[in-house]
């Protein structure tokens, strides 16, 4: 290595690098438990329409001269219920409906920050990610919102579970499809908002989709497969990180590329078991 | 006559401005088993999501059990409990990884209501073992670790008899409950029902194609071709003149299974 290139060691010392790696453990796990859900309910591509469009949330914030951060948190939760509504109503199919919403406030916001720049902050930053400028105040918002989820999602397990397998089931059973679906809607706009700065705006959808998807081609229980889907986008949230601080790498396309050595790692364990797998549903039928 | 355990009174439904169940009145009392037939798109699986509150009516009244139904499906838990509805397939059984005991447990409330946070050791047990029961009674003790997204057709059907029968229950609604079944895998599934409907009780409204194994198993039809066309005795609802009626003329009226002989395992 060379004397310029940081060793592990005085990369843990700086404390940008305690509050990247914090941020990256937390909105690891956040991915991947929203996005355990997320997946099932088929919202990936909503959740990278949000992300697409928390740039024009952001440009808000600058020309109305509020924190940006802040001013994403309730232009990410209004968009998202806003979206969601549009997609009930309307004939178009979801994915088209998402593709024009997204695409137009990229433009739209990529226009108006090319007159008036965020301060502090690149469109490549915004674009991509800055998560060694996470601040404390950042931190304490992506804890908060991860206890708020494992709290929801642990008291309406058997609620997520009915409604990802069968609406119509679901309801029969007296679940509430429509106000757990916004719900779940406004928590996952949640961490969209907060990990923006942190993961940027092209790349956040990969912290919902990759863990939650890897987890589900190991996973032979429900239980497991939130758990896995946490574990590895935290895992892999700090291992991007820690390449990114080694080999001075852009902090959001780093862990997304770990996301994707774990999800092909996945893919070739999964192709493995899968005849294992199979002998236990057909050795059912024997005991008939 | 038993009690009444469904009473449906004049219910009218659309879907947007199409009526699709117009003014149908019919009861099942405890411990019948009775069949919805009639063509495609005469308002069958419709009458049994509205007898749910899963879609609004625009008229008529529901009693579940001797409650009544709310006008956005409001129901009691405790009522609701009894009940099990079992649609004709799952929009998602292949992407979620649930294993077929998780599912089962699904199924399975506690008798009286707590706080989810207090499902304590003793629940937990109560919840296998009713589980572990639920399983064996359905001959799929077997499966308990497989995923949903692994088993037979057949097999996901005896499963979802485990779901119903894992909690005591008093109405169960099932839509096609046979579809997609082969002939031999549509008997184990009837011949299961019959045999669960008779040691827990339960009462049965069953959509149904399958006029064989109506005649065979049920204790009445209702003919539904959006309004009620006739009901009755199998052998009363299902005689020619009464079919003709509800599918029109030059209408086959049974299937012809072809059974393998006995004794072959698929």
């Amino acid at each position: 290595m060379s004397a310029e290139a940081p060793t592990l060691l005085v990369l843990l010392a700086l404390p940008f690098m305690q509050r990247a790696l914090l941020a990256g453990l937390l909105t690891g796990a956040l991915g991947g438990l929203l996005g355990s859900v997320a997946v099932l309910r088929q919202l990936s591509f909503f959740s990278d329409a949000l992300g697409h469009s928390a740039l024009l949330g952001l440009t808000l914030g600058v020309i109305l001269g509020i924190n940006p951060t802040l001013a994403l948190i309730p232009f990410a939760v209004l968009f998202a219920l806003l979206v969601s509504r549009l997609i009930e109503r309307s004939r178009l199919s979801a994915d088209a409906l998402l593709n024009i919403i997204y695409s137009s406030s990229l433009a739209i916001a990529v226009v108006a920050l090319s007159r008036m720049p965020v301060p502090g902050a690149s469109l490549e930053q915004l674009l991509f990610g800055d998560i060694l400028a996470v601040s404390w105040l950042d931190l304490a918002l992506l804890a908060g919102l991860l206890v708020a989820s494992v709290l929801y999602l642990g008291l309406t397990r058997r609620r997520q579970i009915l409604l990802s397998l069968d609406e119509p089931l679901a309801r029969s059973r007296g679940v509430a499809a429509e106000r757990d679906r916004l719900l779940f809607v406004v928590l996952l706009a949640l961490v969209v908002a907060l990990s923006i700065k942190a993961v940027g705006v092209l790349l956040i959808s990969a912290f919902v989709v990759m863990p939650a998807s890897a987890a589900r081609l190991l996973s032979r229980s429900f239980n497991a497969y939130v758990l896995l889907a946490c574990g590895l986008g935290a895992g892999g949230a700090v291992l991007g990180l820690l390449a990114s601080g080694l080999f001075n790498l852009p902090s959001g396309p780093a862990v997304v590329i770990v996301q994707l050595l774990d999800f092909l790692a996945a893919l070739a364990a999964a192709a493995g078991g899968r005849s294992g797998a199979a002998a236990i549903a057909s050795s059912g039928d024997r005991g008939r | 006559m038993g009690e009444t355990i469904l009473d449906v009174s004049h219910l009218s439904v659309r879907r947007g401005a199409q009526p699709v169940v117009d003014d149908v009145s019919f009861c099942l009392t405890a411990e019948t088993d009775t069949a919805l037939v009639g063509p495609n798109g005469a308002g069958k699986s419709t009458l049994v999501q509205a007898v749910l509150g899963l879609i609004p009516r625009q008229q008529g009244s529901i009693q579940l059990l001797g409650h009544p139904l709310g006008p956005r499906g409001e129901l009691p838990a405790a009522v609701r409990d009894q009940i099990a509805y079992l649609p004709q397939q799952f929009a998602a059984k292949g992407r979620l990884p649930l294993t077929v005991a998780e599912f089962v447990a699904l199924g399975w409330t506690p008798e009286r209501p707590t706080c989810p946070l207090s499902l304590s050791g003793a629940r937990r047990r109560q919840r296998r073992e009713a589980v572990h029961q639920a399983l064996q009674l359905c001959g799929c003790e077997r499966l308990a670790p497989a995923l949903l997204s692994e088993l037979s057709a057949g097999q996901l059907k005896r499963v979802l008899l485990a779901f119903c029968v894992v909690r005591p229950r008093r109405l169960l609604l099932l839509d096609e409950a046979q579809a997609g079944l082969d002939a031999q895998a549509s008997d184990h599934f009837h011949n299961l029902l019959f045999e669960l409907r008779r040691s827990q009780g339960w009462t049965i409204l069953q959509v149904s194609h399958d006029l064989t194994m109506v005649r065979r198993s049920c204790d009445r039809v209702l003919c539904l071709n959006r309004s009620l066309r006739c009901s009755g005795a199998p052998d009363h609802a299902l005689a020619p003149p009464q079919l003709e009626r509800l599918y029109g003329s030059g209408f086959v009226p049974y299937h012809h299974h072809h059974h393998q002989p006995q004794g072959v395992q698929p």
